[in-house]
């Protein structure tokens, strides 16, 4: 079988935090294009951290990171920005701008990057009806359920079309059903070829996902299984 | 693809400008603190230069109307002093003209400056004679020679022909000019850089508050990939609004006060008074006035930006 560049490659990283804590130690992990990969463990495992050096937020003390085999300590500051609109995110607590209606919150994803106006009214509609806010569009955050919400800023994390959408706990503000929706959005966002890397502690949504499944514990991969489920230590 | 870029780059410049506007305008109250201050900044520096230009332009005026008058003994000939004339006009280097003034001619222009008062013309008839002395009305190069001038006259072959000269008087005038135009100039300069540290202290403060009340954004502004130029021009342009809203609020409050004082300098100054002393530089005030609030809005704001705005 021909070797296929991973997307996502960690070669024995580790971070530690002023006050020498460590939260991560000797990661290993590859990630081929497409995959769908759950990140499970208990809260302070080192899931969100993990993360956050995938997108740059953070850097490793030791090792390195390679997205599309390209080092990210090679990338300058400078060229950050345009390095984070391969990478969409989603988390928690929605992060969208209070002022902003659900179309507004979109756009400004693309205003950033330089896109004509024409460009936005054509684009953002697009997405929102593909997340299923199409009505909603002029609404603003407060007038919109938690699930809409959430809906609105997994739209603008596709906007950018990144290679790999990365989902910090996507789930934990909301109830079941909206819960569930976001994750068929998910599945059908990598069914189009998007990798996708959910941090969750929802049991139910991982056993139910039935692909790979990544354990942190205590900073260090504990399992890493494809079709896995959910299990603590 | 190369003008494509430039319609981005033009694009997003906009964006951020809305933004500053934005910023500006959703401040309140903090705005119109922030640029009152600034405007009493520029107000008290341009203030200080407006007047330290008007008393040196008042001093320059005088300085060409000054001359020292030579007067001589009545004994003295008319030959004799025109003789003299000729010899002091060859110093061309120090002296701009010599004016022979005669005795009649003196007495002409007194009775006519005295309004021809009836009683002046009758005691100067009551003499039987002109009381006044012919003399030589002499204008120099440069204000600064008049004293060696003087004392060259005064030192000169012809200076038992002299009854007197009359220079002292203007001089105490000049050096209390002189010394009002350096002392308002220096007090304008310490009370216009410290009115500027403090107004830079308050715009980067307002900054730094509209920073704050943005923090959450920022974060979100890094996740969908803004670049740190986007995240921080709007911060940029607010601080540049506020110094360019100051300067020309400055500008008005110069044209009132210029307006105002107009008829007290008038005939005082080359240009008239001082509202056609404004208007006549109208333009370089306003580009200075324009530079300095903006470059004062920036600097705050790139302050404030360095340190409170890690991104």
């Amino acid at each position: 079988m021909p070797a296929i560049q991973p997307i996502i490659r960690f070669e024995n990283v580790a971070k530690t935090f002023p006050g020498d804590v460590t939260v991560l130690e000797g990661v290993n992990l590859s990630i081929q294009p497409g995959e769908f990969i759950s990140i499970v463990g208990a809260s302070g495992a080192g899931k969100s951290t993990l993360l956050k050096l995938i997108y740059a937020e953070e850097t490793p003390t030791e090792g390195e990171i390679y997205f599309s085999g390209r080092p990210l300590s090679h990338i300058s500051r400078k060229h950050l920005p345009f390095f984070r609109r391969n990478i969409g995110t989603v988390f928690q607590d929605f992060k969208l701008l209070p002022e902003r209606t659900a179309f507004e919150n979109v756009a400004y994803a693309l205003e950033v990057d330089g896109r004509s106006t024409a460009d936005i009214n054509l684009e953002v509609p697009e997405i929102l009806e593909i997340v299923g806010l199409g009505a909603q569009m002029h609404q603003f955050p407060r007038q919109l359920s938690g699930g809409e919400q959430q809906r609105v800023s997994l739209a603008r994390a596709l906007i950018h079309r990144p290679k790999v959408i990365i989902a910090d706990e996507p789930t934990g503000n909301l109830d079941p059903v909206s819960a569930n929706e976001i994750i068929q959005l998910l599945l059908q966002i990598n069914s189009f070829g998007t990798t996708v890397l959910l941090a969750t502690h929802n049991k139910g949504i991982v056993d139910k996902l039935d692909k790979r499944v990544i354990l942190i514990n205590k900073g260090r991969i504990f399992h890493d299984q494809n079709k896995g489920k959910y299990m603590l230590q | 693809m190369i003008s494509d870029k430039r319609f981005m780059k033009t694009l997003k410049l906009w964006r951020t400008f809305k933004e500053g506007i934005e910023n500006f305008r959703r401040n309140g109250w903090l705005t119109f603190a922030t640029v009152s201050i600034l405007t009493f900044s520029l107000f008290i520096v341009s203030l200080s230069l407006l007047i330290g230009m008007t008393t040196s332009l008042i001093l320059e005026n005088m300085r060409a109307k000054v001359s020292v008058s030579v007067s001589f003994n009545p004994d003295v000939t008319e030959e004799r002093i025109l003789e003299i004339k000729n010899e002091l006009s060859k110093y061309t280097k120090e002296i701009t003209s010599v004016e022979y003034v005669s005795r009649d001619k003196a007495l002409e222009t007194f009775l006519a400056e005295s309004g021809n008062d009836p009683v002046i013309a009758q005691a100067i008839q009551e003499i039987g004679e002109n009381p006044l002395l012919a003399s030589l009305v002499i204008k120099a190069v440069r204000p600064e020679d008049y004293p060696l001038i003087v004392s060259q006259i005064e030192n000169s072959t012809f200076q038992n022909d002299i009854s007197r000269i009359n220079y002292a008087k203007n001089k105490k005038i000049f050096e209390r000019l002189d010394r009002i135009n350096k002392t308002v100039g220096k007090a304008g300069l310490i009370l216009g850089a410290i009115f500027i540290f403090v107004s830079i202290l308050i715009t980067f403060n307002t900054i730094r508050i509209t920073i704050y009340s943005h923090r959450q954004e920022f974060e979100i502004m890094r996740l969908v990939g803004a670049s740190n130029i986007y995240v921080r021009m709007p911060f940029v342009f607010e601080g540049a609004l506020y110094g360019l809203v100051a300067a020309v609020l400055t500008l008005g409050f110069l044209f009132g006060m210029a307006y105002y004082f107009a008829p007290f300098t008038t005939g005082a100054l080359p240009q008239g008074n001082v509202l056609n002393l404004f208007l006549g530089s109208f333009w370089p005030i306003f580009g200075a006035l324009i530079l300095l609030g903006i470059s004062l809005g920036v600097v705050s704001s790139a302050i404030a930006i360095r340190r409170y705005l890690k991104v």
